[in-house]
């Protein structure tokens, strides 16, 4: 990579002495296909929904997951399918990593009503509780105690399942953040914090808002182990969550792990990124994940590119039946903004 | 500046079958101050004229659609301004020439009243907070209503009737009850000649024989109704209270008459046809403002002087005597007039006026000319000042140039209260309106 | 039946339910720990000697925390009951309870529920002002939050029974002199009402109030302290011929608004007693609603009697002028009528 000038604070890329190696096993490469190809829907997933918001067709801001996929993917494929998974006001690729329907989501950004959330929620709120997954919280740090209740209710119940939270660097430096992870911390509970240290919390760098180089020296503080990792390294993410879960199943409590990477798009859509330098966005764009992982799997998997190209085609046809599934679908009622407000 | 926020007038969708009504007349003008509640326009419908009441209290700040036009169910017509906050006072002492006493009565008292048929003016206490006439206020009244025995017929305002003390003593041996002793003339003092008169005249009786008694004859009893006992005693209370002096005068008719064949005439075909109710309300609405305090209510102690006209019409119905009044009848042009006075009367007789209907008028007709009454004497209309009968139209000889020429007459009769105001203003009010209708183009003057 | 203090009958709702249904547990500070005080109230003494430290959760100084748990578990399969020491610090974990526990039922368009009870005890105590709020209204107005109050000890029970087993979000508020705390944690100057209390499985439903008086003159609704200052102040009415209807809505949300509607109907009079805030307190609302519904049978102008709008202060004095009194009622009523 070419050597050059970045503004004072910005995290370098990689490789970082901060960083911790990757290890552990990998998937299998059924496995290892499937991660390239979570990755691959999110990415032409928020293109796309990139492109109809400009159409006109999505009535709502939208906070896009581009250059973040590998830490989606890599924390929902180690994750097992009970598991718990809360997520942030930038959920889509979150939900779609851990399987809730493309339909279900393009359908609820339209504010149809075979949305995830019966158009009650937006793109903020995307989530499927069937799958294990809470619609999305926007309140940021406002997840961190749910997790914590969702791990605590694990515990009693003794079902074995692992909660995942994700949160931005932002979140934690609210107060909910904090007593959150400390009641996931004194309780052991069976969570993974997982942060996406994207650098920027809107337009806050992170060196302004925390003192400390990293978000993962925090978690001393509470008495958990926590890691910083090369986040746009789907493997590497991948290994650190497989093993926080099993600590979590096997009762040895939380594990906060820094997942170092770079959001390609603006925070929202209304956002024209003029606080990023442009030399700063080219330099994270040469380590997009998905180029990388892509070039990885060419190097290292036989017939990798036929079945890429399947992965391609696949992915295609997946969006575009979303796309139809959510143009097709009818609007809700007005008179149901009176439902769901209780269980009866 | 106290009134500030507009309050659209609206109007109303009072029809089943059209979008649109036609605005037949506003009864108020841009800067009168009206009350929530109170008649504000006339609407007419496929089916009947309707009046249509204020929807908020304060001044008519503005009125956005010419009588006759045809407007458009839920639009804008006009507005009020309003205080912000505040209610216009009630009590008719906040502007000059605000309109009658608004009465203040709780929501439940007032349901209690109108399913009661009592009116709201009619009731004699307010117990409630800030002078709020309330449920048990209604229920007094009631009861009272009830229960109370019919008052003894008393002459004189005091309740024990004048005597000497001679007579005095020679009632209370004798055990006869002065109050049933006539005096020599109706209300002098009575005397011991009276008494002892009386006293003869009762031993004579008791000594006719039982035989000489004429048989006694059937009777039935007629309780009266407690809408007529309402009357008898409101009429007793006035009565007491009022001075009430009535004058006659006789008018030369002729012209009117002619005047309205004429106009007859000319209506032919429509379905108006003013009658001479509708022409003595005319002239009496342009004669009043000249005789400002025959147009006015009186308390007691305050004259109430108003500055629109709203004519009571003295209309007999089955329930007895209704008063309905027709509002600002000094703006109505003489079809608008009998239309509306039509429209009014053939409510009241058929039971749908509404209370606000009845209320509020500032002076009375009542014509009893139809059934060929000439002079009589009106009761006043309480609290209204005045109030003018008229008598029939009927063929008199009269010298007209120094010879005697057929010609109709009418009489008026006049009754005013003496306590607030006097004979000769009075003969002038009447002279005024027996000049118009002698000469019926002064109107134009 | 027993006779029993509100601490000792939510006691025995909290432990009956814990053993109806093993997924019902306890968050909350000093709620568990040994040798303790079973909560600020007494109410969960003795409970973790049952059923351990897991199922009786005490938790830091971290009311966020404490919310979220209760939330997160309620959506993920426990029924918790979560508490805080002084309702004053419900606006601590304001975000989790408004934004979260209020809102997470209708943003997953209905695929979960939040099955969880927060206790806060409220009113003015002489702790001084961030110790004595009665703040009922800030969550009335929350659409998705059930708030109740129980003010006898057969209420009490009964009504933290129904909220256990509501599948939503129910704020219980509790009175700090009604609690009728014993040893060393009794309030000085409290009520303490005892009542008799089944010992067999009853509810007392959500959404329904209770008539403590009949009357006839004036309708009265009061809650928890306020309920008894009334009746007490009905009493000294019937001396002067005022025969006062006092009712307890029990719930605030859903009102029973029926049973106001036809006492106001009877009595044309309506007088609210609030311990909170006059302006926007929860009378505001049933005042509004009853002058919307019941405007023909009004015979006066709606009153509410309410703490003043200040903080609630610190001096005996000073409080007793802050807190409606029983003859503050007294005189309200007798203008009215």
């Amino acid at each position: 990579m070419a050597e050059m000038t970045l503004p004072a604070g910005t995290v370098p890329p990689a490789p970082s002495p901060m960083l911790t190696p990757p290890a552990g096993p990998l998937p299998e490469r059924d496995g290892l296909l499937r991660l390239y190809r979570e990755m691959l829907l999110i990415r032409q997933f928020e293109e796309i929904v990139n492109e109809l918001y400009l159409q006109g067709k999505i009535p709502s801001t939208l906070h896009l997951y581009i250059g973040q996929e590998a830490v989606a993917a890599g924390v929902c494929g180690a994750l097992q399918p009970a598991d718990w998974v809360l997520s942030t006001h930038r959920p889509h690729g979150h939900a779609l990593a851990k399987g809730v329907s493309p339909g279900g989501i393009m359908a609820e950004l339209f504010g149809k009503a075979t949305g995830t959330c019966k158009a009650k929620g937006g793109s903020m709120h995307v989530g499927d509780f069937t799958l294990g997954m809470f619609p999305a919280i926007a309140i940021v740090g406002g997840n961190l105690p749910l997790a914590a209740g969702a791990g605590y209710a694990s515990k009693i119940l003794k079902d074995g399942k692992v909660t995942a939270v994700f949160f931005g660097e932002g979140a934690v430096n609210e107060g909910a953040w904090h007593e959150g992870v400390n009641a996931c911390a004194i309780w052991d509970l069976p969570v993974v914090l997982v942060c996406e240290n994207n650098l920027y919390a809107a337009s806050t760098p992170v060196s302004q808002a925390i003192k400390t180089a990293t978000v993962a020296e925090r978690a001393h503080g509470y008495g958990i182990p926590g890691l910083t990792i090369d986040g746009n390294d789907v493997l590497a993410v991948y290994q650190a969550t497989r093993e926080a879960a099993e600590r979590a199943r096997r009762g040895a409590g939380p594990t906060l792990i820094e997942c170092l990477t770079y959001r390609q798009c603006g925070h929202s859509r209304s956002d024209p990124r003029t606080y990023r330098a442009k030399e700063e966005e080219a330099a994270w764009k040469l380590r997009d994940p998905i180029d990388t992982y892509g070039a990885w799997l060419r190097q290292t998997q036989p017939g990798a590119e036929a079945a890429l190209a399947a992965i391609q085609t696949e992915v295609t046809a997946t969006i575009q039946a979303a796309i139809e599934f959510a143009e097709t679908s009818p609007l809700p009622d007005p008179a149901s903004i009176y439902e769901d407000v209780f269980k009866e | 500046m106290p009134f500030e926020k507009p309050f659209d007038i609206v109007m109303p969708p009072l029809s089943q079958t059209s979008d649109t009504l036609i605005l037949t007349a506003w009864l108020k003008k841009v800067g009168d101050p009206v009350i929530k509640g109170e008649a504000l326009f006339e609407v007419e419908t496929d089916k009947a004229v309707l009046t249509v009441e204020a929807p908020a209290s304060g001044i008519l700040q503005a009125l956005l659609v010419e009588p006759g036009s045809e407007v458009a169910i839920k639009s804008t017509i006009g507005t009020i301004a309003t205080t912000v906050g505040e209610a216009v006072p009630a009590n008719g002492h906040a502007a000059p020439a605000a309109p009658p006493t608004r009465i203040l009565a709780s929501p439940r008292a007032r349901g209690l009243a109108e399913k009661e048929g009592v009116p709201l003016a009619a009731i004699g206490q307010a117990t409630g907070a800030g002078g709020l006439i309330v449920e048990r206020d209604v229920r007094a009244y009631l009861a009272a209503r009830r229960t109370a025995p019919p008052p003894p017929l008393v002459t004189g305002k005091t309740a024990a009737p004048p005597a000497t003390p001679v007579a005095r003593r020679m009632a209370e041996h004798a055990g006869l009850d002065l109050a049933s002793v006539p005096a020599a003339t109706p209300g002098a003092v009575i005397k011991r000649a009276d008494v002892a008169a009386a006293l003869q005249q009762q031993q004579t009786a008791e000594a006719a024989p039982a035989t000489n008694m004429p048989p006694a004859s059937a009777s039935r009893r007629v309780p009266l109704s407690p809408t007529r006992l309402t009357i008898a005693r409101r009429l007793q209370h006035n009565q007491q209270t009022a001075v009430p002096v009535t004058l006659t005068r006789d008018t030369d008719a002729t012209e009117l008459v002619a005047l309205r064949e004429r106009l007859l005439a000319d209506l032919a075909g429509q379905d108006v046809r003013p009658t001479y109710t509708d022409f003595l309300v005319s002239i009496v609405a342009r004669c009043l403002p000249r005789h400002p305090h025959f147009n006015a209510t009186f308390d007691g102690e305050a004259l109430e002087v108003f500055e629109a006209v709203h004519l009571g019409l003295a209309v007999d119905t089955e329930r007895g005597l209704l008063v309905p009044v027709l509002r600002d009848v000094a703006h109505l042009g003489l079809t608008a007039l009998a239309q509306a006075r039509t429209a009014l009367v053939k409510r009241t007789i058929a039971g749908t006026v509404t209370p606000s209907e009845l209320a509020g008028g500032t002076f009375t007709l009542t014509n009893l000319g139809a059934q060929g009454v000439d002079a009589f004497t009106p009761l006043l209309n309480p609290p209204q000042v005045a109030i003018l009968g008229i008598g029939r139209i009927r063929p008199v000889a009269l010298p007209v140039g120094g010879v005697l020429a057929a010609r109709q007459a009418m009489c008026l009769s006049l009754t005013f209260d003496h306590r607030a105001v006097d004979g000769a203003p009075a003969a002038r009010l009447l002279s005024d309106i027996a000049g118009l209708i002698e000469h019926p183009e002064r109107v134009w003057l | 039946m027993t006779k029993m203090s509100i601490a000792e009958a939510l006691r025995a709702a909290i432990r009956s339910e814990m053993r109806r249904d093993a997924r019902v547990v306890c968050l909350g500070e000093d709620i568990g720990i040994p040798g303790g005080f079973g909560g600020a109230f007494t109410v969960t003494l003795g409970l973790s000697d049952e059923f351990g430290h897991e199922r009786i959760l005490d938790t830091p100084i971290s009311e966020a925390a404490i919310a979220g748990m209760a939330i997160g578990a309620a959506a993920c399969g426990l029924r918790p009951i979560a508490d805080v020491q002084y309702g004053d610090f419900l606006f601590n974990m304001m975000d989790q309870l408004a934004n979260q526990a209020a809102k997470l039922r209708y943003m997953s368009g209905g695929t979960l529920s939040v099955p969880m009870v927060m206790r806060a005890p409220i009113g003015a105590t002489g702790r001084g002002s961030q110790h004595a709020q009665s703040l009922e209204a800030f969550f009335t107005h929350v659409p998705g939050l059930k708030v109740v109050a129980p003010s006898t000890a057969y209420d009490a029970k009964g009504l933290l029974t129904a909220a256990i087993r509501d599948d939503n979000p129910v704020l219980v508020f509790e009175h700090k002199l009604l609690y009728g705390s014993k040893g060393a944690r009794t309030e000085k100057g409290a009520l303490s009402p005892v009542g008799e209390v089944p010992e067999e499985d009853y509810i007392v439903p959500i959404g329904q109030g209770i008539v403590r008086r009949a009357g006839k003159d004036l309708t009265i609704v009061a809650n928890l302290l306020m309920v008894y200052r009334a009746l007490a102040a009905a009493d000294k009415l019937a001396e002067q011929g005022i025969e006062a209807e006092v009712i307890d809505p029990r719930t605030l949300v859903p009102l029973d608004k029926a049973l106001i509607l036809e006492s106001v109907r009877k009595t044309g009079r309506l007088l609210i007693v609030e311990e909170d805030n006059l302006t926007n307190g929860w009378g505001a609302e049933i005042a509004a609603l009853m002058a919307d519904e019941a405007f023909a049978w009004l015979d006066a102008p709606i009153k509410r009697l309410a703490a003043p709008d200040v903080p609630p202060p610190f001096a005996p004095v000073l409080e007793q002028n802050y807190v409606p009194s029983e003859a503050k009622i007294i005189a309200t009523a007798l203008a009215m009528c």
